[in-house]
């Protein structure tokens, strides 16, 4: 630790979202942000991407492939907090609305090395069959006011009713 | 013995043991049978010989017979040390306990034997037997008895179960007590002799073989296998000799040429001896012999037995006695190490491995075909029923079940607080209850009638009225009842005495205590009791207890005389034998009497030899009964134990009337202890199955050491209750409870419901030890009601808890009992022993007592490791000195992650800070990057939270002038602090809508809307406004945020006077403002001038907008009305970065937007140069500014409108000018209110939610509460104008109650508005009527509009509040310009109390009168002069850091003096004389200041101030400034300042 500024660490994070199956839509596109806690910070790289709309491959499994890079490097002093990627997949609807297909999050693996996440993607439900329509007929559907809500519990806990 | 006998016994023995062999079928025994008949040779001896032989050997047995004896004896004796304890030093106990254990370890090997046939008898398939056997007995044959057996006593040898066992056994110690034959023993060539000559054929012939040749190799033994099976070689190799020499025979006769070549020689023959003898130098054969222990050990070291010294040691593997013997032996031959042998001189050896039960499943049977054991049975599926005891399962209807617990009391039969009288008090009540108990009873009573009716039916037995009954009958029933009358009458009298003496004992105690009272001259206890005499009827009194008497005499009599005639009889039978006794004695001596009877007689005679003096002596006759005796014994015993005739009953009756001494007439000690007493109270904790479920409140104790609780608790339980334990807790004083004793109470049966519960009582002592410095005696220590302290009584704490336990019944009348299938103890199998579980039920796991029953009955091995825990933990719990945990640990691992200790963690400055920031302390909310060492943390860090922990409760002076500002300054902090506190709480509550963004339910105007959209155009030729989205404000960070401030256009701004030089001052406009600048002297037109420096316009504006100390500033304009039409950009920074709209609404900032005139000073020194360059220097003066705090932005999303510039009353240099080129229309509007004006547009950028301040009903807005929600809370806050004032802070709210209450008391008609205004948002301002016109009064500045203002700030008026009535506006505009405040017009405003609804004449809750100190004016001089002078002069030399700032104190005066003007002029008509003034004093300099005028809440505010005015921006090197303070005290506390800034430059 030399004298000049605090000690750190460093947490280089590269990859790529490689695909995504989502058997009922196409023409897919991605975001992605890290959310992270107080103690981190990023030094290099991007923390938000929005990758290009992919479209589903013509085989048997029907990936939608994007492998859309993700290159950031963390610095922090402290593994609470550790970052999490949190990836929103959106595509066009029936009627041409750019809607919400999926939100998902996972921890940055904790362990040097290669690694392969999958992640269940979900969407909030409308909260009556009427307005469920109506979103569906308007394009509108419910969404988040932030993708990073999902890889936070503030607010998720249950309450005492 | 006899050695005929000994041989038939032998015999039999071999006989019985050839019949066996068959079905013994020992492998050995059999291989022999099979060869013996090949021999085929006759047997060559007779049986005499066989006999001869065997009695030669029955000789040789003879001492061989004799040796196991010693040799057991011997065996005993080596054991002696090993049963005894090794170290002498070993105490008795250490014996008994040895004892116990190898007699407990003998009862478990016999359990676990017990349980093994157990379990096999439960193995469906029968055991191969067959099989089994032969193994079984082969063991026992070949090694006589198992080392098992042999290593017990000589009483397993008893037991033999089979004849051939012992017999084997016998031979077998033949073979090993064979060395140490005695040396008469026959030589070895007389052994060989005999082998050599006798070929036995007999088998046991075989058996007896080795022996002689174990007996020729004495020092040397032999395997018992071995030699027979040489021998048997040997033999057959001669035997086969005869055969041989016949081929030989055959060979020769057919060649006999071959003969001459061979040399025939006799085939060597070796001896067995020798050949034994050479195997002997080359073999080694370890002796069978068990080894004496001193080999085993090193000299001189005695065997140490270490499970005799409590060490565990395992049970050894089962290996026989002599191969451990051959092993032992080997091993001293070969290595003489010793190392192979333990402390105990025995081979050590690891633990037995083998289960005592098997693992796997029984091998099946050739018998039994394998399909048999595979087919499938079918069974039908039973449903599982959790059979749990402990926890209710899901099959049952409810879950919960509920047991009431009624404490209702408590008493204390004895505790340390009791007096002497107390004591006796106890004692007397305990008696007096067993009293009232026995009288309830009244045994005595029932046993007298019980003993009449006998005696009637007796009497009417002995009358023969029954003829029908026989004799015998009569008189058997007869004796019977005489039996049973004799047994009831020594009951009764039995319990007369009893009773007797209860009563006597009370009295005695009573007696007692009333002489203790008296000797300590107070009474403690208001125990009473009083002696109620029953009167009698004597005379019939005296006749049934003489009736009484005469008839218990009479039985008496009659059992006597039974009684004499037995004895009389038993006497006449003893004597009769006497007398024959004697006559045989007579026969005896005579000599030669013996017949054929008598000497069987002999034994009898001889044995009672011993006792001659007994039956010999004449039996003397039963003395007669004696009448007169049995009545005086009668008597007596009646006078004792009975109330005598004539004398009354006495009853005894306790009761409290007694009257307790008063404190002040006790001695010191005496009250002591009451007060000892007053300070103890009581409580108990409900433990169900050992866990606290409650406890009652805790009660003082009463002066009668009783406590009442009368509480119910209500056990809602899920499992069945194993226990249920009260305990008693005192506390004395404040010291922590002790726990007293505990009480166990029973659990009820499932037919006790609550209502039907008796109140039992159950007692409970402790047995702690009080010592008490007062007259309270103590529990646990001895004391005395002697004086000379003899007759000591030790008493321990003891009481009684009243009670009820019973089981709750539901709503609908069913009991909540759990049900019985849940009590049952469930299955108990075969296996119970070995697992506790399953034995004793889980519950017993958790009641300790019933585990260490389990663990003393099963006998376990308490020195076994696998028990080690068990044992600890059953160690514990019986012991009761170690402290068990009675309550469940939830981490019970925690000790084993905590890798610092704590105090070491909390030394941490990391994980403070960590600790800190997770608390949301407000310096280290957002503290990012905390560092990872603790030495990279800088104690700084903590040291505004450090200062501001210790400042909490520490009043800072430094910043407040006065205390009382201080004070409050305080209060708004700790308020502020709550207020974000609570936020902060809400910010974690989130709603659906915080996190998702959803369509609203549609409605049917939505969706028409919605669908009639679909139709319009996509691109509409007049596009709409659209709302900006706005952005949840905490998802934010530095930069995101900014303030857009648009400066429009300015009016009216003051223009430039040419200040009295020698230049030539600019013209100014001919018109001039109202009638106070019709005085300003010269005025020229706004033409640029030549003489002015550098011809400027008469202002050059521009604005400068300052937040956050970034300041932003306008192009230059030019005139009094400039516009700029400019947008800054300002960037927002939330308190320590916190974007949460809890912070952002405490964000205290304010926009300034200050108008500077900048001026432009020609420099140039020298006129020649001016062609060159221009020199110039600017200069800027402070105009006016406006001020917006960043909380009316942020709630208002949007500021929009025109706003009055803060003009300074006095501004040098500068006047009011109108602009001649404006000439609009609202300028006489305008005449009601001069000043200059601004139009801003702000916002901030993104839009921000406003803080949802609603939803938690407060607002930080202006620290204080919001009393927005209605108008009639109106009223509510009138209430708060005291408050208000003490606190000297409010909202715009309060400051309009207060003022128009001050119209209304002026009698002025005056009404509070509610509407919105700009900036403030929703406000309230005050409306007075006066002289047609109608004010507007902003109740913050004390501005005041007319109706018609434009510029009126009130924009929107919602209801008027006057002070009987509320009214609402229900005009078709809201805008002051447009409506009508005419309230008694119904049809505009609609009034809240009317005719339905009157006005109820609400009383106000305020003081009638508000009461105004006078300020201390000394304090308001020192505040102005030493503090906000000092500090303020400081301040701008510190915003100078580059420059010199010198003083000008002259100037300074002159302005102190004319401050005070201001404030009684307002500001108004000063500025002529003023300016005057100056220009006499400070003719040549060029002078720019002016007054600030504001109230004095802190000193914050007055620095940015001063700050904003720029005053300090002027770096002309020659420049001085001026600055004065004047404070105005007001009463209350109000405190108006003024401060005159001012810069000057001397002219040249």
């Amino acid at each position: 630790m030399a004298a000049g500024g605090p000690s750190v660490f460093l947490l280089m994070v590269n990859g790529q979202v490689e695909s995504a199956q989502f058997p009922e839509f196409d023409n897919l596109y991605c975001k992605y942000c890290f959310v992270y806690g107080q103690d981190w910070a990023p030094t290099a790289g991007l923390e938000e991407g929005i990758s290009q709309i992919t479209s589903k491959s013509r085989d048997a499994c029907h990936a939608l492939v994007w492998n859309f890079p993700i290159d950031i490097t963390f610095k922090s002093t402290n593994p609470f907090g550790w970052p999490q990627i949190v990836l929103s997949v959106y595509g066009p609807d029936v009627f041409g609305n750019d809607v919400v297909r999926g939100y998902g999050a996972v921890h940055v693996p904790f362990s040097p090395g290669r690694h392969k996440r999958t992640i269940p993607m979900f969407v909030p439900e409308s909260t009556s069959k009427l307005q469920k329509f109506t979103s569906w007929f308007m394009g509108r559907r419910p969404e988040y006011t932030d993708p990073k809500v999902v890889a936070q519990g503030e607010g998720r806990e249950a309450q005492p009713s | 013995m006899n050695p005929r006998e000994e041989k038939v016994k032998i015999i039999t023995e071999e006989f019985i043991e050839n019949d066996e062999d068959a079905n013994v079928g020992k492998r050995k025994k059999n291989s022999k049978v099979q060869r013996q008949p090949r021999k085929k040779q006759p047997p060559t001896t007779g049986p005499d010989k066989m006999v001869s032989e065997e009695s030669h050997l029955g000789n040789q047995q003879e001492p061989a017979q004799d040796k196991p004896q010693t040799r057991l004896l011997s065996v005993t004796a080596r054991r002696g040390p090993r049963s005894l304890p090794p170290i002498p030093s070993a105490s008795r106990i250490g014996f008994a306990e040895f004892s116990m254990r190898e007699r407990m370890r003998e009862k478990l090997q016999a359990a676990r034997s017990k349980a093994e046939s157990a379990l096999l008898q439960e193995i469906p398939t029968p055991r191969p037997r067959r099989l089994r056997s032969p193994s079984v007995k082969e063991l026992e044959t070949e090694f006589g008895t198992e080392s098992g057996k042999e290593v017990g006593s000589t009483q397993q040898e008893d037991d033999s179960q089979s004849y051939s066992r012992v017999k084997f056994h016998v031979s077998a110690r033949k073979i090993k007590s064979k060395p140490q034959v005695p040396p008469g023993f026959p030589s070895a060539e007389e052994a060989y002799n005999f082998f050599t000559f006798t070929f036995d054929p007999e088998p046991e012939e075989a058996e007896e073989k080795p022996k002689h040749q174990d007996g020729t190799n004495q020092e040397e033994e032999e395997g018992e296998e071995e030699p027979p099976a040489q021998e048997g070689a040997n033999r057959m190799d001669e035997e086969e000799l005869p055969h041989g020499k016949d081929a030989e025979n055959f060979l020769l006769g057919l060649d006999h040429t071959a003969n001459e070549f061979l040399a025939v020689r006799p085939a060597d023959y070796e001896s067995v001896h020798v050949r034994l003898q050479r195997e002997k130098e080359m073999l080694f054969i370890p002796s069978r012999l068990t080894v004496p222990t001193y080999k085993k050990l090193p000299e001189n070291v005695q065997p140490r037995f270490l499970e005799d010294e409590g060490l565990y040691i395992g049970e050894r593997p089962e290996v026989a006695r002599t191969n451990q013997n051959i092993m032992e032996n080997r091993l001293l031959t070969q290595e003489p190490g010793r190392r192979w042998f333990g402390d105990d001189g025995r081979i050590l050896a690891l633990p037995n491995p083998i289960k005592p039960f098997p693992s796997r499943p029984p091998v099946l049977t050739q018998e039994q075909s394998i399909k048999t054991e595979l087919e499938t049975l079918y069974k039908k599926a039973v449903k599982y029923v959790h059979r749990s005891q402990h926890m209710i399962g899901s099959g049952d209807p409810s879950g919960n079940f509920q047991l009431d617990i009624d404490i209702s009391g408590l008493i204390f039969t004895h505790h340390p607080c009791f007096s002497r009288e107390h004591v006796l008090a106890a004692k007397l009540a305990q008696l007096y209850d067993q009293y009232l108990a026995r009288h309830q009873r009244n045994k005595a009573k029932f046993l007298t009638d019980k003993l009449q009716a006998l005696r009637n039916a007796v009497q009417t037995g002995l009358n023969p009225e029954k003829p029908h009954q026989s004799l015998d009958m009569i008189q058997k029933t007869i004796n019977e009842y005489k039996s049973e009358i004799r047994q009831t009458r020594k009951l009764r009298d039995a319990e007369q005495e009893r009773d007797r003496t209860l009563l006597k004992t009370i009295i005695k105690v009573w007696k007692e205590m009333k002489s203790l009272r008296e000797f300590q001259r107070f009474t403690n206890t208001p125990l009473k009791l009083v002696l109620r005499k029953e009167k009698v009827d004597q005379k019939a009194d005296e006749e049934a207890y003489e009736a009484e008497i005469q008839a218990e005499i009479s039985e008496l009599l009659e059992e006597h005389t039974e009684e004499y005639e037995q004895k009389m009889e038993e006497y006449r039978t003893s004597y009769q034998q006497w007398k024959a006794w004697k006559k045989a004695q007579v026969c005896k001596h005579r000599p030669d009497q013996a017949g054929s009877g008598r000497a069987e007689e002999h034994p009898e005679e001889e044995t009672e030899e011993p006792y001659p003096e007994e039956d010999p002596v004449k039996p003397t006759p039963p003395e007669p009964t004696d009448q007169a005796a049995i009545e005086q014994q009668v008597r007596e015993r009646a006078a004792q134990s009975r109330r005598r005739p004539g004398e009354p009953t006495l009853l005894p009756e306790l009761s409290l009337a007694g009257s307790v001494t008063p404190n002040d007439q006790c001695p010191r000690a005496e009250v002591w202890r009451r007060e000892d007493v007053k300070r103890r109270s009581v409580y108990l904790k409900v433990l169900f199955n050992n866990k606290e479920v409650s406890r009652t409140v805790s009660r003082q104790l009463g002066t009668d050491f009783r406590v009442h609780f009368g509480q119910i608790f209500n056990l809602q339980i899920f499992n069945w209750p194993e226990s249920l334990t009260l305990q008693v807790y005192e506390t004395v004083g404040h010291s922590s409870p002790t726990l007293l004793a505990e009480v166990f109470l029973p659990i009820p049966e499932t037919t006790v419901v609550t209502g039907r519960a008796p109140i039992e009582e159950v007692e409970f002592s402790s047995n702690q030890h009080v010592t008490l410095d007062h007259e309270g005696v103590g529990s646990g220590v001895p004391f005395s009601f002697e004086a000379d302290g003899s007759n000591q009584l030790i008493l321990m704490t003891s009481g009684k808890v009243s009670h009820s336990v019973a089981w709750a019944v539901g709503e609908n009348g069913i009991p909540l009992i759990p049900p019985l299938s849940q009590q049952n103890i469930g299955f108990r199998s075969a296996l119970k022993r070995a697992d506790a579980i399953s034995s004793i039920g889980t519950s017993g796991v958790t009641d300790m007592k019933k585990l260490a029953k389990w663990a003393a009955e099963s006998k376990l091995d308490p020195n076994d490791p696998n028990n080690g825990p068990l044992m600890q933990l059953i160690s514990v719990a019986t012991s009761g000195e170690s402290y068990v945990p009675d309550f469940f640990r939830l981490e019970q691992l925690q000790q084993e992650f905590n890798f610092v200790s704590d105090e070491e963690l909390n030394r941490s400055k990391r994980f403070r800070l960590l600790h800190l920031r997770s608390q949301q302390v407000p310096e280290f909310r957002n503290y990012k990057q905390i560092p990872i060492y603790d030495r990279e943390i800088m104690e700084k860090v903590f040291q505004d939270y450090e200062k501001r922990l210790r400042d909490r409760n520490v009043i800072e002076t430094k910043d407040h002038i006065d205390t009382h500002r201080a004070v409050v300054a305080k209060y708004l902090q700790q308020v502020r602090e709550s207020v974000i506190n609570r936020f902060l709480i809400a910010k974690h509550h989130f709603l659906l809508a915080d996190l998702v963004v959803e369509e609203e339910v549609p409605n049917i105007s939505i969706l028409g809307l919605n669908l009639f959209k679909l139709a319009e155009q996509k691109r509409p030729l007049r596009p709409r406004r659209k709302g900006r989205k706005k952005v949840t404000a905490q998802n934010l960070s530095d930069g995101d945020i900014k303030l857009l401030v648009n400066i429009i256009r300015a009016y009216d701004l003051p223009v430039r006077k040419p200040t009295a030089s020698k230049f030539q001052q600019p013209s100014r406009s001919s018109r001039t403002f109202r009638e106070k600048h019709a005085a300003s002297p010269d005025t020229r037109s706004p033409t640029h001038s030549a003489d002015y420096p550098l011809g400027q316009v008469l202002v050059r504006p521009f604005v400068e907008v300052s937040f956050q100390r970034t300041i932003c500033h306008t192009t230059t304009a030019e005139g009094p009305n400039p516009s700029w039409n400019e947008e800054l950009e300002l960037p927002f920074r939330a308190p320590n970065g916190d974007y949460s709209t809890a912070s952002l609404q405490s964000v205290k900032d304010v926009v300034f937007i200050n108008i500077f005139d900048e001026v432009l000073y020609d420099v140039l020194e020298d006129d020649r140069e001016r062609g060159n360059g221009i020199h110039t220097r600017i200069e800027r003066h402070w105009l006016g500014c406006v001020k917006i705090p960043f909380s009316t932005i942020y709630f208002q999303a949007r500021i929009d409108g025109t706003f009055k510039i803060d003009i300074p009353p006095v501004l040098l240099g500068y006047s009011k000018e109108q602009n001649m080129i404006i000439e609009r229309d609202f300028d006489s509007v305008r005449s009601l209110s001069e000043g200059s004006y601004i139009t801003l547009f702000i916002t901030i950028e993104p839009q921000l939610v406003p803080g949802e301040s609603v939803r938690e009903k407060v607002t930080v807005r202006r620290h204080h509460i919001n009393f927005w929600p209605g108008a009639v809370s109106m009223y509510v806050f009138f209430s708060f104008r005291q408050q208000f004032l003490d606190l000297l802070a409010g909202d715009e709210e309060e400051h309009a109650v207060l003022l128009c209450n001050y119209f209304l008391f002026l009698g002025k008609k005056a009404w509070l508005v509610i509407g919105n205004a700009i900036p403030e948002g929703p406000t309230a301002y005050v409306l007075t009527w006066e002289k047609s016109h109608y004010f507007i009064w902003n109740p913050c500045s004390g501005h005041f509009y007319g109706q018609f203002d434009t510029f009126c700030p009130l924009k929107n008026v919602g209801c008027l509040i006057g002070p009987d009535n509320i009214w609402f506006n229900i005009q078709q505009y809201d805008s002051p310009l447009r409506i009508n405040f005419d309230v008694t017009k119904p049809k505009l405003w609609k009034s809240f109390f009317s005719r339905s609804l009157p006005y109820p004449g609400l009383s106000s809750i305020q003081p009638e009168e508000l009461i105004y100190q006078n300020t201390d004016k000394v304090a308001a001089a020192e505040l102005q002069d030493s503090r906000i002078e000092k500090i303020l002069k400081e301040k701008i030399m510190d915003w100078r850091p580059r420059h010199l700032t010198r003083w000008n104190r002259y100037c300074t005066s002159t302005l102190r003096h004319f401050l005070p003007l201001l404030e009684s002029s307002q500001g108004e008509d000063v500025e002529d004389e003023h300016r005057a003034e100056l220009l006499k004093q400070l003719g040549d300099y060029r002078f720019s200041g002016f007054p600030l005028h504001m109230p004095y809440s802190e000193l914050k505010p007055l620095i940015d101030a001063v700050y904003s005015t720029g005053v300090h921006n002027i770096d002309v090197p020659n420049v001085e400034f001026a600055l004065a303070v004047y404070i105005h005290p007001y009463p209350k506390n109000v405190l108006s300042v003024w401060i005159y800034v001012a810069s000057l430059i001397r002219n040249r």
